[in-house]
């Protein structure tokens, strides 16, 4: 396929993090990733431009941009908007079209997302009600062990045990996390057993719409490889591993949305 | 798209709580009633003046009715206490008499609780459980008459049979005609809306049912005029939503402003604030117990007992709906602590996949605070159903080339 001259964009304006992807000739160009300030507009023009430098071009040179995330309803930069559900299905299925299944685990909530081979979305539940199984969550459990929150998973993966945590409230699990170690447990087997125990809250998800392989795990806790390997366990499966960050997938799927759209609408044959 | 009758009946509504009160000076009595089950043509035939007390989508209210029944209420029934607590709802305050029935649990405890903190002159209709053994129906007849004698108590004259045929006659032409109404605003190019549709359902709960009939009637003249023929078909870019579940009772908008704000079009519902009670209603003998057993054999409400899957009546309703009124998905709306639908969520959502019919869940209360996530799901389903037309659009397209 060729998209010779033509470049497309998809800007996710997420809770914690405004991401941008730049596709040209239908690959990868450019990425941008930024934290998300209180104000959405400027957040993902940020990332945007953060893309546009890198790629060397202007704004004015994106054939169509489209936005998703939270900020998608307040993005004049884009000329469609389109929910972060449809667009992660379409991110993963771009990198990997054997992709059925995809946890998205981002900074607010945590969505389980089925999708058919072209990449559309066949089934999706979300959870957004409380922070358990979300990035807020492991920010705040990096706050009460004082640690680096890109660190969490890794030291969770040096355990030697498995501290079971109950409670899945985040105001309860930091004061429970607290008595924990006091009570002497060790702070890796503690995070263990965090990560266990929001894996086990997302299998719940997935009861609801189901599992079929090739699963990928998208969102900025993707990163996370202790909650990787904790959702492996509970909902034994292997992942796949992605080619790029995998907090980029919903700004990824957006710009190939984009691509679709200026096509149907006859702005690149 | 503005079909004019409905402008009178809205400038009607706005007359009807002041209409009551001069009625109420005039020595006629309000009977408030609040359920699934209520023979309504009953309350109708002894002189009364009928009124649904149904509202929703105000937190506050829900707040002040948690000071009287438990917070484990549905926030429906939560509403209605507390609006009943508050007193300021026209219709509450125009009410004499209360009728309730024990469809729901929630629902008979919502009688008990206004009864007892509100001094409200109540009636309640005791319903079965096992409304299809014989044994059910003979109780539920039994339970119709002492239901109309507590009424024809209230009514100082006993129910005439001529009168209760009238006021049956009368609702029968209502069912028939909303019915042919609620065909038009599933067609292609169609000239009114399910939204207005549902208004003026709800409606009805109001009015006085002749001159509801009589503004239904030249709805549908209207309709007939602008629109000879309707055919249920999609128009370019439907995305076609059913609504199912917990009922949506006047004020409470949430959900279906959510729908159409992200390009979702209604096509259709079997909730019992919709079209669903009015459908299938078949009285066979003009009596209290054949009025009241009319309305026990239409498709039964959830909360009573669970039928295995074969024989359940509501989830072939459903499946013939969405037929009837080509839907591609459907959202299924279930309240905090509605137990009865939100129940039945996961089984109605596994047998519809059979059929290729995607549903979506939205588990909700009437606080605003969650509007934006159930404003992504919605919009995240109907996106879904678009793209999946667009594909099977393409597919046929490659088929014929
Ligand atoms: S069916 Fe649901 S919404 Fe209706 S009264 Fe019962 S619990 Fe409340």
């Amino acid at each position: 396929m060729s998209l010779s001259g033509n470049y497309f964009a998809g800007v996710d304006v997420g809770s914690l993090a405004a991401k941008s992807v730049i596709l040209k000739d239908g690959d990868i160009f450019a990425t941008g990733l930024v934290p998300s300030g209180v104000n959405s507009v400027e957040s993902g023009l940020n990332a945007l431009n953060i893309a546009l430098e890198s790629a060397g071009l202007k704004q004015e040179e994106l054939t169509y941009i489209v936005g998703t995330g939270y900020g998608r309803v307040s993005a004049p930069y884009a000329n469609k908007a389109v929910t972060e559900i449809t667009c992660h299905a379409k991110g993963a299925n771009y990198l990997h079209p054997t992709v059925r299944t995809i946890i998205d685990m981002g900074g607010q909530d945590c969505k389980a997302i089925r999708i058919d081979q072209d990449g559309a979305v066949v089934d999706f539940a979300m959870n957004d009600k409380c922070a358990a199984g979300t990035g807020r969550f492991l920010e705040v459990m990096a706050g009460v062990f004082k640690v680096e929150l890109k660190d969490l998973g890794a030291i969770a993966l040096s355990a030697t045990d498995t501290v079971p945590m109950s409670s899945t409230c985040t105001v309860f699990a930091e004061s429970e996390t607290i008595s924990l170690v006091a009570r002497g447990e060790k702070p890796e087997n503690i995070l263990n057993g965090i990560h266990h125990s929001i894996a086990n809250r997302i299998a719940g998800l997935f009861s609801r719409v189901g599992i079929e392989s090739d699963v990928f795990f998208s969102g900025g806790v993707a990163k996370n490889s202790g909650m990787k390997n904790a959702i492996e366990q509970a909902l034994k499966v292997t992942i796949v591993k992605p080619e790029i960050d995998p907090q980029l997938i919903g700004a990824l799927g957006a710009a190939v949305i984009a691509r679709n759209f200026a096509k149907k609408e006859g702005l690149w044959a | 798209m503005s079909v004019k009758t409905l402008d009178v009946i809205r400038k009607r509504l706005e007359e009807r709580p002041d209409e009551l009160r001069r009625a109420r000076e005039n020595g006629l009595k309000v009977v408030g009633w609040v359920g699934y089950n209520v023979p309504e043509e009953i309350i109708h035939a002894l002189g009364f003046i009928p009124v649904r007390i149904a509202v929703g989508g105000d937190d506050r209210l829900v707040e002040i009715g948690a000071r009287y029944a438990s917070s484990k209420t549905c926030v429906f029934i939560r509403e209605i206490v507390g609006a009943f607590a508050e007193n300021k709802d026209p219709y509450i305050q125009q009410t004499d008499i209360l009728a309730f029935d024990a469809t729901c649990l929630q629902n008979y405890r919502a009688a008990e609780v206004i009864e007892y903190f509100f001094k409200k002159d109540v009636v309640v209709l005791a319903v079965p459980r096992n409304f299809h053994l014989d044994e059910a129906k003979e109780y539920f007849a039994h339970e119709a008459n002492e239901f109309t004698r507590l009424l024809e108590e209230r009514a100082g004259a006993p129910l005439d049979s001529a009168r209760l045929a009238e006021s049956v006659a009368l609702y029968n032409d209502i069912r028939k005609t909303l019915k042919s109404i609620y065909t038009f605003q599933a067609s292609k190019n169609n000239v009114i809306s399910w939204e207005e549709v549902y208004d003026l359902i709800q409606a009805g709960e109001l009015l006085d049912k002749r001159e509801y009939l009589s503004l239904l009637t030249q709805t549908l003249d209207e309709l007939k005029e602008r629109q000879h023929y309707p055919v249920i078909a999609s128009d370019d870019g439907d995305s076609r939503i059913f609504l199912s579940g917990s009922l949506i009772p006047r004020g409470d908008r949430k959900l279906i402003s959510i729908i159409k704000s992200v390009g979702g079009r209604i096509v259709g519902d079997d909730l019992w604030s919709g079209i669903l009670p009015h459908l299938d209603l078949d009285i066979k003998e003009i009596s209290p117990a054949g009025v009241a057993l009319g309305y026990l054999n239409r498709t039964p409400h959830a909360a009573l007992p669970y039928l295995d899957l074969e024989s359940d009546r509501r989830l072939k309703k459903l499946q013939e709906c969405l037929s009837q009124f080509k839907a591609q998905g459907v959202i299924y709306h279930t309240l905090r602590y509605c137990d009865p639908f939100t129940f039945k969520a996961k089984e109605t959502k596994n047998v519809l996949a059979k059929s290729g019919i995607p549903l979506l869940e939205i588990h909700t209360e009437y606080a605003g605070s969650d509007y934006e996530a159930m404003k992504t799901r919605v919009e995240a389903f109907v996106e879904m159903i678009k793209i999946k037309s667009e594909i099977a659009e393409e597919q046929s397209v490659l088929v014929d080339a």
